[in-house]
């Protein structure tokens, strides 16, 4: 066709002439569209000349011509598609810069017709949905006509497109984009269910934002910091693991918009929004977390005259609002906890912690103590004996649920009364929520919609909240199910790596919990579990002034709590000290218990003289026995206070006290079996002792001992340097068997 | 008024000229204050002026007074300073035009002189009043003393001093009524048929900025101006449009007879190519006239006002044939590049055709177009332009592409008539033609019409 052809022509004129002239290439297409206004390719071809050339009004122009005259070409699509795709990115190249500027150019009314039909074209959901969010930041008034749609479109796709996990593209974009379009736009009228259905998917998200572990790259290298960290007992500051250099990227987006600014405060103002859209009770702008909780609380307190819809509006206020607050400060107690947990959070200035029964006053004289934990085991037998008619074991949690202290060392976590208030928050929180059946429902109702069930770190709360509520026998079920899940799989990293510390955090706290219940063996059989995976510490550790200061909190009922850092250095003290109270209602019991009362004194040397008066208690109460069997005394006693006292104890002086402490001698009198004899002898005294054997099997059964003792302490004083912590640390190791077998 | 003669005589020339402004100012502010319609400066103070000011002889036995250069550097001062302390405007027009409105007379030439100076002057020192009645002076005088003035301000500015070019350019933002005047006459004075009448290279470059700058620009006359029909006669062009197509057509061919001589002569061609100046000059005025139909139709002139002449057309395109047949004739040597330079100014004609007719600055049909293109060689697109587009869009929302001469409504003269015996013109007069057209008879043009020379692709 003719025509055509001179189109043809003149583009092609056009082109010839663009790179030399193009100057003279313009005035051949103006030219040329005077000629055939109605043809695309002058018109196109103009465009590309000054696209090409980045010149933005000019080029918005034509653009703008051609999407009103040529609104079916393909060629314009690709090109507003292009475009619009710059307007979604966040690159910063100059190319796309130079896009986003001349959309910007277009009239606010092409610009809308451009992102509908855009998005009309759109098959890619998140695509389709990130145009349509362009067209309605723009374009407000288009909010009311898109934003439910597309905040359902988005819902919807995250259900159909099966993904595992809320933060996931379509709910980032409903969440921090459509949702406060929606709810800010007065034009809007939605129904108070809707807005709450919107409300928890808002929050849902937030939290798992928030508690999202972290990224996989990242694990590995705090583990590799962690396990330094659990070798060295200190916080480690090392150069090449920087956490501010975190990257995290939701699948479906870029790393810029995946960043979520702010999480808490957003969630809050959503909070705020709905709240005055859903005509909550007191002030509108909800102003902190913490505030939130009092109003709630107060509120709480008028449910019961409460009736109907005025009702239900205040259930759900209280219950998603102290939910809130719950997750919130749940968070900021487990982050400080068990900070590697979480991405983001500075996982490498503090391992984690454990939350034990505080056992400072272990060194106490045993009478003060007994009274109050023989009461304990009588309440305990009592709750046991209600088990049955009750469904919960230990409802009321022996009386330590409300008021407990939590001790922690002040010098080691800096954030410690934050960490405890948000334990406490968190708590009150809780409570309230359980306050009332209709709150409870509700608020079960918003946990098994989200599946707190699977959320680790919530569980890690919950446990220590019930360990709080002194209900322990819960807590210890609940520790099981997470120790399962913590245990190192087999073709895992070695023992030492994040993996273990969780599952030493486990076993510790268990321990405590059966300790707690009196369960004394399966709290030493946990905590030597422990020890075993243990290394001690080079160096014994300098008292610092909380250690020293510890005299003055002597007066405590011993229903404390304590924070304790899951570091070799802190555990190892702690297993001793459990051990210590383990066996110490048993040692001084009125009937004979040379082995537990052996016990107590071997592991009375740590932290000694904290344990002056209970060893002279143990020293009496041999005094009285006349007589005192302990085989491994030489092993493990290298307290120099503690030998020349045994000394003594042999001496007319000292009462001419019958002690079997060395270890071949009870078992010579029972077993004259020689051949066992060299066995044991080896097994337990190396060195020194091996070069007596042969002396000490010849020389009889009873004419030998005295000589041996003697020898023995001689050789024991030398001892007296060694590293306290590795001696009872093989003590825990080499005598785990006794050790358990010798509590019931 | 006959009392200020005698208080003038006895004093020196400056005193006298500076005693006679301060009276002239006095004078027309009454004048206007009384409110007379129209206001006129009466013949007496009129010849006080050529007495006293451009010392004009009275007679011919006593010969004129003179002043010294200093002393009319001192009155350029003085002047400039009255107008510039002259808030209102009237006075200050009615003022430049009692001194500097051409009267037929002897004093004329004086007159020109002067104004020339302080034009220049008021360029140098940025009086912008002064610019701004020189603009309204452009419009109302006849195109050879507009002419004049130009190329005073071009030699003063583009030839004399070197280096003060771009004072001249800061016309552009002073007065741009005045850089718009300015840049019709220079257009008009440059015609491109003579080397003397190719504009210097300064001018050219500081032309092109201006209009790329802002191609409103050559249209501030015309926005400026309310039509009442009735243009003063022989005055200049309403916009520079056809000055500046004229150049860009026949610039291919005029630089290349530059070009030829200077290689001729020997010297060292070491000026910056002149192609791509008038290449974006031409895609500036292309872009002036995609601008028309907005303007026009808010004037309600559509189809009424032809910006650019016919008459004026035809005399470029029988000035095209005249060239181009030199050029075949004289240069074989290097005839693929004089093809491809003829082809250029063809191309460009038919582009500022073509553009020109559809949106509105050229009001007439293709057939006209034909006629006046008639002797030119071939050439594709001008062949294109001539017949028209073929009409295979049956899409009813093409817009028209030319506009039909048919139209309701009367045309509007914009270019002023000439007079049959145009003043001593310093190089070859513009073709004279009657206001109406009647070897153009208004005729429908049939769309699509099949025509014998369809260009050949």
């Amino acid at each position: 066709m003719s025509a055509q052809k001179d189109c043809e022509f003149l583009v092609k004129r056009a082109r010839e002439l663009v790179s030399d002239d193009p100057c003279a290439a313009k005035a051949w297409l103006i030219t040329a569209r005077t000629l055939y206004p109605a043809d695309f390719n002058i018109q196109y071809e103009m465009y590309i000349i000054e696209r090409n050339a980045e010149r933005t009004a000019s080029a918005g122009r034509l653009l703008y011509d051609m999407f009103i005259n040529f609104p079916e070409q393909p060629t314009v699509w690709r090109e507003i598609s292009v475009i619009t795709a710059a307007l979604r990115s966040d690159s910063q190249d100059k190319h796309a810069q130079f896009l986003r500027g001349l959309f910007e150019t277009l009239p606010g009314r092409v610009q809308c017709e451009m992102l509908l039909k855009a998005t009309e074209q759109c098959f890619n959901t998140l695509e389709k949905a990130e145009m349509l969010l362009l067209l309605l930041k723009r374009f407000p008034e288009s909010v009311v006509q898109h934003g439910v749609n597309l905040g359902e479109t988005l819902l919807e796709a995250e259900v159909s497109e099966n993904v595992e996990t809320p933060v996931n593209c379509f709910r980032k974009l409903f969440v921090c984009d459509v949702l406060p379009l929606v709810i800010n736009n007065m034009d809007m009228r939605l129904p108070a269910s809707l807005m709450q259905k919107y409300m928890l998917k808002a929050a849902e998200f937030y939290i798992c934002y928030v508690t999202r572990g972290p990224s996989p790259d990242m694990q590995i290298q705090g583990k590799a910091a962690l396990f330094q960290c659990s070798q060295e007992g200190g916080s480690l500051k090392s150069p090449n693991v920087s956490r501010s250099s975190q990257r995290y990227v939701i699948d479906g987006l870029s790393e810029k918009s995946s960043v979520v600014v702010e999480p808490w405060e957003r969630l809050l103002d959503i909070l705020a929004v709905v709240g005055a859209r859903c005509e909550w009770q007191g002030d509108k702008g909800q102003r902190s977390y913490v505030d939130m909780l009092l109003r709630v609380k107060e509120l709480c307190r008028y449910l019961p005259g409460l009736e109907g819809d005025t009702r239900s509006r205040c259930c759900s206020q209280v219950v998603i609002c102290a939910a809130l607050v719950l997750f919130r400060s749940a968070f900021l107690y487990v982050s400080a906890v068990q900070p590697a947990l979480f991405q983001g959070v500075n996982a490498l200035s503090a391992g984690p912690w454990i939350l034990v029964e505080d056992l400072s006053s272990v060194y106490n004289d045993v009478e003060v103590e007994r009274g109050a934990v023989k009461h304990a085991h009588k309440k305990r037998k009592l709750a046991d004996g209600r088990e049955k008619t009750m469904s919960s074991d230990d409802e009321e949690g022996l009386g330590k649920g409300r008021g407990r202290h939590i001790l922690v060392n002040k010098t080691e976590m800096p954030s410690w009364s934050e960490t405890l208030e948000s334990f406490r928050t968190a708590r009150e929180s809780w409570d309230l929520l359980h306050s009332h059946d209709g709150l409870e429902a509700e608020f079960k109702k918003i946990c098994a919609s989200w599946k707190t069930d699977s959320w680790l770190w919530f569980r890690i709360f919950l446990t220590d909240m019930i360990i709080y509520q002194g209900q322990y026998r819960k807590a210890l079920s609940s520790l099981h199910q997470m120790a399962a899940v913590l245990q190192p799989q087999p073709g895992q990293q070695s023992p030492s790596g994040q993996a273990s510390l969780e599952h030493h955090r486990a076993l510790i706290q268990q321990a405590s919990c059966h300790y707690a219940l009196g369960e004394y063996r399966m709290a030493c059989e946990k905590l030597l579990d422990v020890v075993s995976g243990l290394v001690p510490p080079n160096h014994e550790p300098t008292k610092t002034p909380e250690d020293l200061g510890r005299v003055k909190t002597k007066t405590r009922k011993g229903n404390d709590l304590r924070l304790l850092p899951c570091t070799s250095k802190a555990m190892l003290p702690f297993c001793l000290q459990l051990m210590l109270a383990c066996f110490k209602l048993r040692a001084f019991t009125d009937n004979r218990d040379d082995l537990s009362l052996g016990h107590v004194v071997v592991l009375l040397q740590y932290d000694w003289p904290h344990g002056e008066m209970l060893f002279l208690k143990a020293v009496d109460k041999i005094c009285q026995q006349g007589s005192f069997q302990y085989e491994n005394f030489f092993n493990y006693v290298t307290n120099i206070d503690m030998l020349e006292e045994f000394a003594y104890l042999r001496t007319p002086e000292g009462g001419r006290i019958q002690l079997e402490l060395l270890p071949n001698q009870g078992m010579l009198i029972k077993n004259p079996s020689p051949a066992l004899g060299v066995e044991l002898n080896t097994l337990l005294l190396q060195g020194v002792q091996a070069m007596d054997r042969h002396h000490t099997v010849t020389r009889g059964i009873t004419k030998g001992v005295k000589e041996d003792f003697r020898l023995a302490m001689e050789r024991q004083v030398s001892r007296c340097g060694e590293n306290l912590l590795s001696v009872l640390h093989r003590f825990c190791i080499n005598e785990k068997i006794i050790i358990i077998q010798s509590l019931p | 008024m006959g009392d200020i003669r005698q208080s003038l005589l006895p004093r020196d020339v400056l005193s006298a000229a500076k005693e006679l402004l301060y009276h002239l100012d006095i004078y027309i502010c009454n004048l206007v204050q009384s409110g007379r319609q129209p206001p006129q400066v009466d013949s007496k103070t009129l010849e006080l002026v050529e007495e006293f000011i451009l010392h004009a002889p009275k007679d011919r036995n006593t010969p004129g007074r003179r002043m010294s250069a200093l002393q009319e550097l001192q009155l350029l001062e003085i002047m400039c300073s009255c107008f510039q302390e002259q808030s209102r405007d009237t006075v200050r027009q009615l003022m430049f035009s009692a001194l500097f409105s051409l009267q037929g007379n002897q004093a004329d030439e004086s007159r020109m002189a002067l104004l020339g100076k302080l034009v220049s002057m008021a360029i140098a020192v940025g009086r912008i009043p002064i610019l701004e009645c020189a603009a309204t002076w452009l419009q109302r005088t006849h195109r050879v003393y507009c002419i004049r003035l130009a190329q005073v301000l071009v030699d003063d500015y583009c030839s004399m001093v070197p280096g003060s070019v771009p004072t001249l350019q800061n016309i552009h933002s002073a007065s741009p009524r005045f850089c718009c005047q300015f840049i019709t006459a220079v257009t008009t004075l440059y015609d491109l048929n003579s080397e003397e009448l190719t504009p210097p290279l300064e001018l050219l470059q500081m032309i092109v900025s201006w209009i790329q700058d802002d191609p409103r620009l050559v249209l501030i006359t015309f926005l400026n101006t309310p039509l009442s029909g009735s243009q003063p006669i022989s005055s200049l062009d309403l916009t520079p449009l056809g000055g500046l197509v004229r150049w860009c057509v026949k610039a291919p061919l005029a630089y290349r007879r530059d070009s030829k001589q200077a290689l001729t002569n020997g010297t060292t061609q070491n000026e910056p190519e002149t192609g791509p100046l008038f290449s974006a000059l031409h895609l500036s005025v292309l872009q002036v006239f995609m601008l028309l139909p907005n303007i026009l139709n808010e004037k309600g002139l559509f189809g009424r006002l032809a910006l650019l002449q016919m008459e004026s057309l035809a005399a470029l395109t029988s000035d095209l044939s005249r060239l181009l047949d030199q050029a075949d004739k004289h240069t074989h040597a290097s005839s693929a590049d004089t093809h491809a330079l003829s082809q250029l100014t063809l191309d460009r004609l038919a582009q500022a055709l073509q553009v020109a007719m559809a949106n509105g600055a050229l009001l007439c049909s293709r057939e006209d177009l034909r006629a006046i293109c008639s002797r030119l060689p071939h050439n594709n697109l001008l062949q294109l332009v001539l017949s028209g587009p073929v009409m295979y869009y049956n899409n009813i929302h093409t817009p028209p592409l030319a506009f039909s001469p048919h139209a309701a409504h009367s045309p509007i003269a914009s270019h002023p008539t000439h007079p049959t015996h145009p003043a001593h013109t310093p190089h070859t007069p513009l073709a004279t033609h009657p206001s109406s057209h009647p070897q153009y008879p208004a005729q429908p043009f049939m769309t699509g019409m099949p025509f014998p020379f369809r260009p050949s692709h």
